[in-house]
């Protein structure tokens, strides 16, 4: 266990390393929440939706907060796939599954809360309709705080099945781009899941990648109230474990059938 | 039975070959990478594996290191199939693949190390002295707290080796360690390697396109070419085979002056002096002198014996390769 808790650490105090990027990162983010919620603004000043305001803004703040949570971001990870340099950690007396899920689930952690904590801080400096409001609830918040761990120990289960077909196909970029798309839009990080139609979100809700932030800010802004908490930390759970499952699989599948590229 | 017992190692690989212009199926191509491979290594031997590029060196290495499964054939070393039990296995071994990284790039070596440490589940106290050991040997002492990315080439392959060695693992596969190394470093890292080889009976097999490197380290080599071993044996007995003709370079006092040689000598002028390549056992020696003499006053001369790398190209060329 202890191996896999130094590989944890290691690739922590790896994130603290760039923080050019983290700067960047918060800057882009920020522009993007701010030019997403202009745009509801105007659609809301148009024609009110059913959902108040100021859950879209929460929703869109807490998407931008937590974003490097979803897209993999480990370049170093996948140049190792890519270029053959996976072949000093399969010569480790390690589990990689496990190896490469904590290193995974670290720069996730990191990134997000590096970034989060400043983005949070400016978006609730913000006036009232531009910025986010508190959660509904003290319950909800650490409800949605389990809800947000939950939904990073999927998101890395997740990614950890993306690496294991990047090893098989090699080359990652073509179908990762794709991968994103299908993030982006079903997380709801391009439009907030609750602005789809209701016949839509029965069924998106359900999905893994539902799990990962919108349950959280729905926990969060009181969108689920707290009698449908259990069933919704519920279907996370049940969701990392099946990814976790699978992701074992595929490794263990790739292992003998690996190539390595670069000579 | 010896420590390391390869029989008979077959691996294939598919290469997808660049598809001609309008087709949609990209053709596949069986490369060989192996065919047939067997040796013996016994405990704390230290063996030179060579060949032109593509042999079959790395692949060796890589099967033999736990990464690769074999298509067919059998390998134990130390009594353990590599490719079976790997997690337990890859406990014992020690692997330096010259071009890649093992080490961190952002974060001091010391850190690394210290990952590696909980990696091998190396005990604390036996990992400071192992390290310290190492740091000396290695020089490492001032560059511990560096992070990789600011060391220099030669640096670096330094760190990376000591990261192999930390859990002191009784077989060492060396994948081109000197590559792109300066001379002092090259060096150092020879009496590095002879210095673990003797202290710690540590078995290493080195593949490597250097062959100094071979010459300074290795009683044995073995050949390979096209996925078949064609050599094993002491480099001496090798070279002997090949190693035929001097060359003699000689300056005359006087600018007309042309020696006259018989026609199985090589004769190219070279700036105001000449090169000339012989072979001993066809013109002996004492007979060049005096042909050479014949031709005028000579103003310096030296003989050279054949450099190593040009006798390895002639090797690979005889072997077809």
């Amino acid at each position: 266990m202890k191996t896999y808790i130094s590989v944890f650490r290691m690739r922590l105090r790896m994130e603290t390393q760039y923080r050019g990027a983290i700067l960047g990162g918060i800057v882009c983010q920020v522009f993007f929440g701010l030019i997403l919620i202009a745009v509801y603004r105007a659609l809301y000043a148009g024609k009110p939706q059913s959902l108040p305001l100021s859950h879209v803004t929460a929703y869109v703040w807490l998407q931008q907060a937590f974003f490097r949570m979803l897209l993999s971001s480990d370049a170093e990870l996948m140049d190792k796939i890519r270029t053959g340099g996976i072949a000093y950690d399969l010569c480790r007396p390690v589990y990689l599954y496990g190896f490469y899920y904590m290193r995974i689930m670290a720069q996730k952690l990191m990134g997000s809360l590096l970034r989060a904590f400043p983005m949070l801080v400016f978006a609730a400096l913000l006036p009232e309709g531009w910025g986010i409001s508190l959660p509904a609830s003290l319950p909800a918040l650490l409800l949605s705080l389990t809800a947000l761990l939950l939904g990073l120990c999927c998101v890395c289960a997740m990614e950890n099945i993306t690496m294991a077909f990047t090893m098989r196909t090699l080359d990652p970029r073509g179908f990762q781009a794709m991968l994103n798309l299908l993030m982006m839009i079903l997380s709801g990080n391009i439009l907030p899941l609750t602005l789809f139609p209701d016949s839509w979100q029965r069924v998106i809700t359900l999905l893994p990648y539902a799990q990962m932030l919108d349950a959280p800010i729905r926990l969060y802004t009181g969108e689920y109230v707290l009698a449908q908490a259990p069933g919704v930390l519920l279907l996370q759970a049940g969701w990392t474990v099946l990814l976790i499952l699978a992701g074992m699989m595929l490794w263990r599948r790739n292992q003998d059938r690996l190539i390595i590229q670069g000579g | 039975m010896s420590f390391i017992h390869v029989q008979h190692l077959c691996k294939r690989f598919y290469v997808q070959k660049k598809r001609k212009n309008g087709a949609l199926l990209r053709e596949k191509e069986t490369v060989e990478a192996l065919k047939d491979v067997s040796f013996q290594i016994e405990k704390g031997e230290l063996i030179g594996y060579i060949g032109p590029n593509g042999a079959g060196k790395s692949t060796t290495v890589k099967i033999l290191s736990g990464i690769l499964t074999p298509d067919s054939g059998e390998a134990e070393v130390g009594g353990k199939v590599p490719w079976k039990n790997r997690k337990e296995y890859v406990q014992h071994i020690g692997v330096v693949f010259g071009q890649r990284m093992q080490l961190w790039w952002d974060v001091p070596i010391l850190d690394s190390y210290s990952l590696l440490k909980d990696i091998y589940r190396i005990p604390e106290a036996t990992y400071q002295k192992r390290l310290s050991e190492l740091a000396e040997a290695l020089n490492l002492g001032d560059l511990l707290r560096t992070p990789l990315r600011q060391m220099s080439l030669g640096q670096r392959m330094r760190a990376e080796l000591c990261g192999s060695l930390l859990h002191q693992p009784e077989m060492l596969f060396l994948d081109e360690p000197t590559i792109g190394l300066d001379a002092v470093s090259k060096l150092a890292l020879r009496d590095f390697l002879k210095w673990e080889n003797r202290e710690h009976r540590t078995t290493i097999l080195l593949t490597t396109h250097d062959m100094e490197d071979i010459a300074a380290l290795c009683p044995r080599v073995m050949v390979l070419g096209h996925g078949r071993k064609l050599y094993d044996g002491s480099l001496q007995d090798l070279l002997r085979h090949y190693d035929r003709t001097r060359t003699v370079e000689i300056r005359y006092g006087g600018d007309e002056s042309r020696p006259d040689l018989p026609e199985s000598v090589q004769m190219l002028k070279e700036g105001d002096g000449f090169r000339i390549i012989y072979e001993p056992e066809k013109l002996p020696t004492a007979e060049l002198l005096n042909l050479l003499q014949q031709a005028g006053p000579i103003r310096e001369m030296t003989v050279q014996p054949q450099n190593i790398d040009h006798l390895i190209a002639d090797m690979y060329r005889e072997m077809g390769l």
